[in-house]
């Protein structure tokens, strides 16, 4: 094992190595646990690491490496170290939601999505920094203090899964989990230069992930390369009997990675190209990557997605009100965050959610509460979801001509620390994702390069269909092939070498 | 205060129910596998989803709709092919979530109807009935041979989850007033609940006490629910408000709460009606509040006020997808309907000959016509001539023992249908009198033994002998003959005065009819 760099390894790569006895599940473990230990301190993408769970389950595939059987039997990620958010609940576990007010509560139940990664053989390493109850685009509204972007340390990461993003940009995990309500997978891991996956809504089941917007919300992976991902999403996809709205779908999202983009046909918003607050390193290294996929024999062609202007506005009615109600649930009595010395109901609820609650939160619960309240649900919400219909119907067009849609994931690449306070303006980092959650399309950030000005990492968002999410694999796999796997962070990756 | 009956003469009661119901006879919860179960240790049958964990969500129980469905089919309604379930939000810790699911403007069930026989006693509460000739409708009553039949609207039928169960300790009789701190079982949380809200179609304490049994049959009927009024898992909430006679506005209403019997819902909602007109004929002004009924006290007191609506910021519930039913599935429901009571008592009345007032009273209640059926059976070919001493013997004789032992269930009694056949074949082949029955339906449920058994052993049998009889009835005269004057001289009601002194005198074993036959013989 002398040697041996897990950090900036994939998955095949780890496979491979435990196959061959270069080194042990557990040796995989350990060295995971401690390079946690060690680089997260610059980082701090984990809020807890899970050393128990992860030596337990690492045991478990060195056991079946020694029967002599092949580990891929136990599942697509034997061996494989992952992390998860932490809104995503692992039985023992403190599930926080980066909040006070779920700072004490541990999880009594594992999600399904986070179940099927460990029955798929991973190694849990831990749970992951993020917006506090996943609002916002920088991690920056933790309560536990942002997560620092490997790229530029004085950089954020993007968010709301911020936590996600970093750790595998800065090799702490293979891969982990997110999720996007509004483009908290897609922004931060265009802000990291990762592979970045919200996958259509229905594909992950949601059950057992701390709600935020209940009919926009989908769980899915980072990782550094295409095929990761895939397998990852292989894993965690499928029906969930606990999850009425998750779908039966039993693709295998790497089927088709290896087929090239000849003959794809890549849509183009040329509004978006244009758009107001698109910088321009990212709008070059965006043209660019559909220029590689030109190359590699794809047909660009123009698409429109009139309504989508409204997306914004739609997103911040529903997302509000989804907000406000599954946050309800937060009311100190039988767990979370509970403000002392208080004789009646009304205060003892009242003073808990307003301390226990950051303030992002509680503008969220406050503009929910307001826009469901009668006499003002008809003006707004009733509208909003008009403007998803039109979304969706606009998206079923537009797919009639093209296979996959591409257009940047985010209008800039990763900004520093306070440089946004006005949440107006932060709300827009968000621009070219949102209209997806309000269509439940799927849709993920590949890194294309450095942009020309900062220097930093700039994804290129591909879209594609409701339920044919291989098709965004596909073109994202013909991107790899030019641009190369997604590295580690170029100071991590230093570090990992040592 | 006036009497209802004073009040009901210048004034209309107008009345609405909200009737929950929670389907008891399913195996699990409405949106977690949690099982249902009434009385068990608290909190011993909760998961994540009933418990509003973080990150749990619900999935619909498909039998629970086919119970709502069934309801609705039993009771009318549309069934609602494409539906929502909704949020409807509560800060309160009997409900973990902080919102209940429920549904949303359109429920399952929509736009039924029940139609509610009222006669006897009951049918005085509602005025100018009478003046209807048999058949005549006004507003939504008919005239019928016995009272009028009250046809009432049901709006909606929804389904939704129960909270769980609140016990403050500290305070007085468990309320909340002056309590130091309160316990939660969530057992019960989650429970599929269906709510029927009916049109305000009712007019009479009586109408909503028989719209609430009628309905408890049905759901009995369906086999959806226990339906225990006691246990809670059948509750009523009655909307009532005042208007003058005449008048077609409605008034202010007050809703009244904690019923938990058909007799309280009955005189909680008289009660009502005595004092708001009180209030009202003073010159005051009934505020829409919810109050309480005390059957202790006989009277209702304020719950809680209402000053503006409550706001439960309702919306559809993101996490259930719209329930489509199809045609399938409804059909399947309606292939499942039982026998319901007003088509049992319809049967009754015409495969038995009986009078439509004896059959609808025998599908009342399940002890009536659990037992009628069975007796019937047990007579076979007889059952046609046995019925309506049958009907007599249940709606008299049983229905006293039932009300005069609460709770009892009649059908573990020793007073089985055989022995019911057996008694009324006695009575029928004249072996003892009417009066001797009833001691012998008393004596076999003291006994558990067999009515022939106890007219043999109490030598009961009625005496049918005319000479015996005759011989007494001579007697009879002879030691009265101011009485036979009398009698001749037109006090014919006098024949009672003869017939007693003859029952006397064999000891009350004289067939009754044969005495009367003898002593007009004899006299006129």
């Amino acid at each position: 094992m002398a040697g041996t760099n897990f950090a900036t390894m994939g998955i095949r790569e780890i496979q491979a190595g435990l196959m061959n006895e270069e080194f042990t599940a557990v040796e995989v473990a350990e060295a995971s646990l401690a390079r946690i230990a060690e680089q997260d301190k610059d980082v701090h993408a984990f809020l807890e690491t899970t050393e128990e769970q992860a030596i337990e389950a690492a045991e478990k595939i060195d056991m079946v490496i020694d029967s002599g059987l092949d580990i891929t039997v136990i599942g697509p990620l034997a061996g494989i170290p992952v992390a998860y958010k932490d809104n995503m609940n692992l039985q023992g576990t403190h599930t926080t939601c980066a909040s006070r007010m779920l700072e004490s509560y541990v999880s009594p139940y594992t999600a399904t999505c986070v179940r099927n990664t460990i029955e798929a053989g991973a190694i849990p390493l831990g749970k992951l920094n993020m917006d506090e109850f996943a609002f916002g685009s920088s991690t920056e509204t933790s309560a536990f203090g942002p997560t620092r972007n490997p790229w530029d340390l004085e950089r954020v990461p993007g968010g709301s899964s911020g936590g996600s993003a970093a750790a595998v940009a800065a090799g702490l995990a293979t891969v982990t989990l997110g999720s996007d309500t509004g483009g908290s997978i897609r922004q931060p891991g265009s802000f990291t230069g990762t592979v970045a996956v919200k996958p259509t809504y229905g594909v992950v089941s949601r059950y057992g992930i701390v709600a935020f917007g209940s009919s926009l919300d989908q769980v899915g992976p980072f990782a550094r390369s295409v095929e990761d991902a895939a397998l990852t999403l292989n894993a965690i996809s499928g029906h969930d009997p606990l999850d009425c709205t998750s779908q039966p779908v039993d693709t295998d999202f790497t089927a088709n990675l290896a087929e090239g983009a000849k003959g794809m046909r890549i849509g183009i918003v040329p509004a978006f190209m244009d758009a107001e607050g698109l910088t321009h390193e990212v709008k070059v290294k965006v043209e660019e990557a559909a220029e590689h996929l030109r190359a590699a024999g794809a047909e660009l062609v123009e698409v429109d997605l009139p309504n989508a202007q409204a997306a914004m506005s739609a997103y911040y009615v529903l997302g509000p009100c989804e907000a406000f109600s599954n946050l309800s649930r937060f009311d100190s009595v039988r767990y979370g965050y509970c403000d002392p010395g208080h004789k009646d109901l009304g205060g003892q609820y009242e003073a808990s959610r307003a301390n226990g609650f950051g303030p992002e939160a509680r503008r969220r619960i406050m503009l929910g509460s307001y826009l469901l309240s009668a006499g003002v649900y008809d003006k707004y919400y009733y509208p909003a979801q008009q403007v998803r219909t039109l979304i969706t119907a606009d998206y079923t067009r537009a797919y009639e001509k093209c296979d996959v849609i591409l257009m940047p994931a985010s209008p800039r690449t990763a900004f520093k620390f306070g440089e946004i306070s006005d949440p107006t303006s932060m709300y827009l980092s968000d621009m070219f994702t949102i209209s997806l959650n309000i269509a439940g399309n799927g849709g993920m950030s590949m890194p294309c390069g450095l942009g020309a000005d900062t220097n930093l990492p700039v994804g290129v968002q591909l879209q594609s269909p409701q339920f044919k999410d291989e098709n965004m694999f596909r073109a994202a796999a013909a991107l790899e092939q030019v641009y190369g796997k997604a590295p580690v962070a170029p100071a991590f990756a230093a570090k990992a070498g040592e | 205060m006036k009497t209802m009956e004073e009040v009901l003469q210048d004034w209309e009661a107008v009345i609405g129910l909200e009737v929950h119901c929670e389907l008891t006879k399913l195996e699990t919860k409405m949106f977690c596998g949690c099982k249902l179960e009434f009385g068990a240790e608290p909190n011993t049958h909760t998961c994540p989803v009933c418990l509003g964990m973080p990150g749990a969500l619900p999935v619909p129980n498909r039998a629970a709709i086919q119970s709502i469905v069934l309801a609705g089919l039993a009771t009318n309604c549309d069934i609602e092919k494409h539906t929502m379930f909704y949020r409807k939000g509560y800060m309160y810790p009997d409900m973990a979530k902080n919102f209940q699911t429920t549904q949303g403007p359109k429920a399952f069930c929509m736009r039924g109807w029940l139609d509610l026989a009222v006669d006897g006693r009951g049918a005085k509460e509602r005025l100018f009935w009478d003046d209807l000739a048999e058949g005549e409708t006004s507003e939504n009553m008919t005239r019928t041979a016995d009272g009028y039949t009250a046809h009432v609207g049901i709006t909606r039928i929804h389904m939704e989850e129960d909270a769980g169960k609140m016990v403050h300790i500290g305070g007085g009789e468990g309320r909340i007033a002056g309590a130091t701190h309160s316990l939660v079982d969530y057992n019960r949380a989650g429970t599929p609940l269906i709510e029927l809200v009916t049109e305000p179609d009712l007019r009479t304490p009586e109408e909503a006490r028989l719209f609430m049994q009628k309905l408890r049959q049905i759901f009995l009927t369906l086999g959806i629910s226990d339906c225990s009024m006691e246990e809670g898992s059948l509750r009523a909430d009655g909307n009532i408000s005042l208007r003058r006679r005449g008048s077609t506005e409605f008034g202010t209403k007050t809703e009244l709460k904690n019923i938990n019997s058909f007799k309280n819902l009955h005189d909680g909602l008289a009660y009502e009606i005595c004092r708001q007109a009180e209030v009202l004929e003073e010159g005051g002004v009934i505020y829409q509040e919810t109050r309480h009924w005390d059957p202790s006290a006989k009277r209702t007191i304020v719950m809680r006020v209402k000053e503006t609506a409550d706001d439960y910021r309702m919306f559809p519930d993101p996490d259930l997808a719209p329930y489509d039913l199809s045609d399938e599935f409804i059909e399947n429901v309606r292939a499942k309907l039982p026998e319901l009571p007003d088509q049992k008592a319809a049967r009754f009345a015409a495969d038995f000959g009986l009078s439509a007032y004896d059959a609808r009273h025998l599908v009342e209640h399940r002890f009536t016509t659990e037992f009628f059926e069975a007796a019937c059976e047990e007579a076979g070919d007889s059952a046609r001539d046995l019925a309506k001493p049958l009907a007599n013997l249940v709606l008299n004789d049983i229905t006293a023992y039932v009300n005069a032992n609460e709770g009892v269930d009649f059908a573990a009694t020793p007073f089985t249908p055989a022995r019911g056949v057996q008694l009324v074949k006695l009575l029928a082949a004249d072996e003892i009198s009417s009066k001797q029955a009833k001691e012998v339906f008393a004596a076999v449920l003291e006994d558990d033994k067999d009515p022939q058994a106890i007219v043999e052993e109490r030598g009961m049998k009625q005496v049918s002998d005319t000479g015996a009889i005759e011989a007494v009835v001579d007697e009879v005269l002879a030691a009265n003959p101011d009485k036979v004057e009398q009698y001749k001289g037109g006090k014919t009601g006098l024949i009672g005065f003869f017939v007693g002194q003859c029952m006397k005198a064999m000891k009350g074993q004289g067939n009754p009819k044969l005495i009367n036959q003898l002593l007009e013989q004899k006299l006129n």
